[in-house]
């Protein structure tokens, strides 16, 4: 018994690491504040759920479940709501999302890598 | 499996704290906080699991909360430079404009 | 005295690690060794980084998101070292009030640093003396949580004893507070009295002046967006 219930957690722990580490990932490479924040919801979410669901099953039916269920209620809820302000604010404050107009222009000027075909003018 | 998961969580950490030191606008960095107070949740989950001793998750929720309203906090005073701003008188002065 | 608390933190840390948690069984003992010396030098590490960045910052706003930042590591960082009041503490207080006032303090005065006009050769060599010399002293300190130094085998059994036999208050921990401490914790109220009502009167002044000049000033605009990386 003990063994199917550690195969369940290895099963939701590994994939939650996962897009725990990709969802930072992201956060470190994306090019603007909103792509941004749409890894960083990856971590909340998915990367949380899973990983809280696999320590829920070693936990067994504990008092300590009890409180990580809440822990993950509490995330699960919270989160959403934060990126939404902080989405607001940032467009409050004029933030300009980086567009793929913009960077398409760019890759126009930079060589072979860009649209060579195209006979597009940047967009001003 | 929860050195695992402690790793996981400490790398995402790692990689959050280089986007709040390196992040343009004060925006990156508050999501990089907001990103940082959940991993330090989840740390701590996984960290009382590695060492056999979870009965530290009270102080997690504890943080959740702490985290969702320091940053609703940052961000009335980014919007309104005042905590305890009136929206209705806003909308107020607006309809009379 | 940030770097030193650091420092001091880790040279315990590596001294002996498993003396500071009280493991269930020996197995569990080099498990909860190995993860907190592990855990313990990640979060360090990050705990440096962020105070160099806050350093470096010029942007105010940064500044105080930084420090937030570090507020909640340094939780971590209690929470590692077994110390969870502390930690619940340290995160409230310096990821909640401590953000805001900071951030209130901004508003009332202008939110980017003027650049240093002078070179900081002096005060760099000068926290360096100090710092190394703060380290020295602490190898001289005991290991952390060994059963045989001198505040476990002649401090503390004192205090036992002595409020065991004489009137004193039934939880030791209020007897050494108010008794056997007593002045350290009259200092205390005192600094923390003295600190409220100097801040009190600092944001009232500044409110209503500045509050009134900022309708008028063109120039002193929340500057959020600026800052280089």
């Amino acid at each position: 018994m003990e063994m199917i219930a550690d195969a369940i957690s290895w099963c939701l722990i590994v994939p939650g690491c996962f897009f725990l580490v990709t969802g930072a990932l992201g956060l470190l490479r994306m090019p603007d504040v909103y792509t941004r924040m749409h890894a960083a919801s990856v971590i909340e979410t998915l990367g949380a759920t899973l990983l809280v669901l696999g320590l829920i099953v070693q936990a067994g039916l504990t008092l300590v479940a009890l409180k990580l269920v809440f822990v993950l209620a509490l995330l699960f809820f919270f989160g959403p709501v934060a990126s939404h302000a902080l989405a607001q604010a940032a467009l409050h404050a004029d933030v300009k999302p980086v567009l793929a107009e913009d960077r398409r222009s760019r890759n126009l000027d930079s060589g072979p890598t860009g649209l060579a075909g195209s006979k597009e003018e940047p967009s001003p | 499996m929860f050195y695992v998961a402690t790793g996981a969580v400490l790398a995402a950490l790692m990689l959050a704290v280089i986007r709040a030191i390196r992040g343009p606008t004060v925006f990156d960095r508050v999501l990089a906080s907001n990103t940082i107070g959940t991993l330090a949740i989840l740390l701590l989950a996984s960290y009382g699991f590695l060492t056999d001793r979870p009965e530290f998750l009270d102080i997690g929720l504890t943080y959740g909360l702490l985290n969702l309203i320091g940053t609703f906090a940052v961000l009335k005073f980014f919007r309104h430079g005042d905590l305890a701003h009136d929206i209705a008188e806003d909308q107020e002065k607006s309809r009379w404009k | 005295m940030i770097l030193a608390a650091a420092e001091r933190a880790q040279t315990a840390e590596q001294a002996a690690g498993a003396a500071a948690t009280v493991p269930k069984d020996p197995a569990m003992a080099a498990v909860t060794a190995n993860a907190e010396t592990f855990v313990m030098m990640i979060l360090l590490t990050l705990l440096a980084a962020i105070t160099l960045a806050i350093i470096r910052q010029r942007n105010m706003f940064g500044v105080v998101i930084l420090a937030s930042i570090y507020s909640f590591l340094m939780a971590s960082v209690m929470l590692a070292l077994d110390a969870v009041d502390v930690a619940m503490t340290e995160a409230s207080v310096g990821a909640g009030i401590s953000t805001v006032v900071l951030l209130t303090t901004l508003y009332l005065t202008g939110s980017v640093e003027y650049p240093r006009p002078r070179s900081v050769a002096i005060p760099l060599f000068v926290s360096l003396v100090v710092g190394a010399a703060l380290v020295w002293g602490t190898i001289g300190l005991p290991d952390f949580g060994i059963a045989d130094a001198p505040i476990h085998k002649h401090v503390a059994p004192t205090y036992i004893e002595y409020s065991k036999k004489h009137e004193m208050p039934p939880n030791m921990v209020t007897a050494v507070l108010a008794d056997f401490r007593g002045f350290d914790t009259l200092g205390e109220t005192t600094v923390v009295f003295t600190a409220g009502i100097g801040v009190l009167l600092l944001l009232q002044g500044g409110w209503r002046t500045s509050g009134n000049s900022r309708r008028d000033d063109e120039d002193n605009e929340l500057d959020i967006d600026g800052g280089e990386a």
